[in-house]
């Protein structure tokens, strides 16, 4: 499998960004080749989006998985997966039978080649506070994460703010555990600034400035490259990209920057999410210089 | 596959020994990611203006049949999005030939979103709030039975 040795961030693609033209314009291959003309090398796909029979593909799917990632020589960086705890209407699931839907999970990622995931947890309120036993159902799978060399990460997402109650208790628990197999995912909507008019906002969401990101990094793992908005000059208009990757440069964090497209327009009969993504690869290729 | 959450390909009459005994029609997801069954909220299909109760429909998924009762319990069957599901109504004489005029209306939980957006949503009425990523609730489509 391709191996991207460079050190510090690198440029990605998360599959989600693909959503309003998979199954349709779209299949996988074509994902890959277009992440591949972009010249970026990471991929995060959703697992029960982009997996065929997920969540048990069969071995001929896995087969072509490898075949299509050494084609296109792409790194299988992020596996994104959601821990539904509501998946049952009248009630949540217990501890041990959330870790049970987690480790099925751990156990795909690691059989297609991932090192991180992107862990969604469950929320019980409108600022996605997660349910109460989440350390109880992430402590019960670290010994397989651990025996897997896999890493959990929840997704740091807006409205949640870097220096929230939130993510302190994200990082005491790494502190606690000591364990290396649970990180976060920070989203580049946390830096968020600018809206176009009428636009929705989150209510009570304060941006982080770009330094906020500092003292964490040490457990970032790796990055929703998030952006709205890139103009004629491949500028990114509403997040301070040059500030944010120059920290993260400065500062030999070494991971991915995966582009996470979410604009509503994607869905848009005709859209191709692959200019958009193009205008932010040349944008993040300009910054990082590679 | 189709953009339309009713699929034109699957609307027939279904026949047994000889005797038509009902119809099936396909949906896929309006949604990107894949569901697992008790998931889903299932809804009303209207025919004409002709109600059928979710409790009087049955869902084909990966070539399996659920009623809505099986779908409520089964958290292991996944519905892949880009894998249309049947539905299959019991009716004596099938629907006649000519155009149809189809509404089904279905929603799924997710549990990542606050549980207020859950209580809100209610397969049988249009959404609340609208959010492209989840697509509607209800779904139109006329179609022709040969």
């Amino acid at each position: 499998m391709y191996q991207d040795t460079r050190k510090g961030p690198k440029r990605g693609v998360s599959l989600y960004s693909y959503s309003g033209e998979f199954g349709f314009e779209k299949n996988l291959e074509d994902c890959f080749e277009d992440i591949y003309d972009m010249g970026a090398h990471g991929i995060e796909i959703l697992a029960n989006t982009h997996i065929e029979n997920y969540p048990y593909p069969t071995d001929a799917w896995v087969d072509n998985w490898f075949r299509l990632l050494d084609k296109y020589d792409l790194v299988p960086v992020e596996y994104g997966h959601w821990v539904d705890s509501r998946v049952l209407q009248d009630r949540y699931l217990t501890t041990e039978e959330a870790a049970e839907f987690l480790e099925r999970d751990l156990r795909l990622a690691h059989r297609l080649g991932f090192r991180i995931l992107r862990t969604k947890m469950p929320v019980i309120t409108d600022t996605l506070e997660p349910v109460e036993n989440w350390k109880d159902i992430i402590r019960a799978v670290l010994p397989l994460a651990e025996r897997l060399g896999l890493t959990m990460c929840p997704e740091i997402h807006i409205p949640t703010n870097l220096n929230s109650k939130m993510v302190r208790e994200y990082v005491d628990f790494i502190k606690e555990t000591g364990t290396t197999s649970f990180a976060l995912n920070i989203d580049f909507s946390v830096f968020r600034t600018g809206y176009a008019e009428g636009e929705f906002r989150s209510p009570g969401f304060v941006e982080n400035k770009p330094e906020d990101i500092i003292p964490l990094l040490p457990y970032v793992a790796c990055c929703h490259a998030k952006f709205f908005h890139v103009n004629d000059e491949f500028e990114e208009t509403m997040v301070p990209y040059k500030e944010i990757l120059h920290i993260l440069a400065e500062h030999g964090w070494n991971g991915y920057l995966l582009s996470e497209y979410e604009g509503a327009d994607k869905y848009e009969p005709g859209y191709c999410v692959g200019d958009t993504l193009r205008r932010h690869h040349i944008m993040m290729k300009r910054i990082l210089g590679d | 596959m189709e953009r339309e959450v009713i699929q034109s390909v699957g609307f027939r009459n279904i026949k047994e020994n000889g005797e038509i005994v009902g119809f099936q029609l396909k949906i896929r997801q309006p949604y990107y990611r894949g569901v697992f069954l008790s998931q889903i909220k299932p809804g009303n299909l209207m025919v004409d203006g002709e109600l059928f109760t979710k409790d009087q429909i049955i869902w084909k998924v990966n070539g399996e049949e659920y009623t809505a009762e099986d779908m409520r319990k089964d958290r292991y069957t996944h519905w892949h999005p880009m894998e249309p599901a049947t539905l299959i109504i019991k009716k004596a004489g099938g629907l006649s030939q000519g155009y149809h005029d189809l509404e089904y209306g279905f929603c799924s939980t997710h549990s990542y979103m606050p549980p207020m957006m859950e209580d809100l949503s209610d397969p049988t009425k249009e959404e609340v709030i609208y959010m492209p990523e989840f697509g509607h609730n209800l779904h139109r489509r006329r179609l022709l039975i040969v």
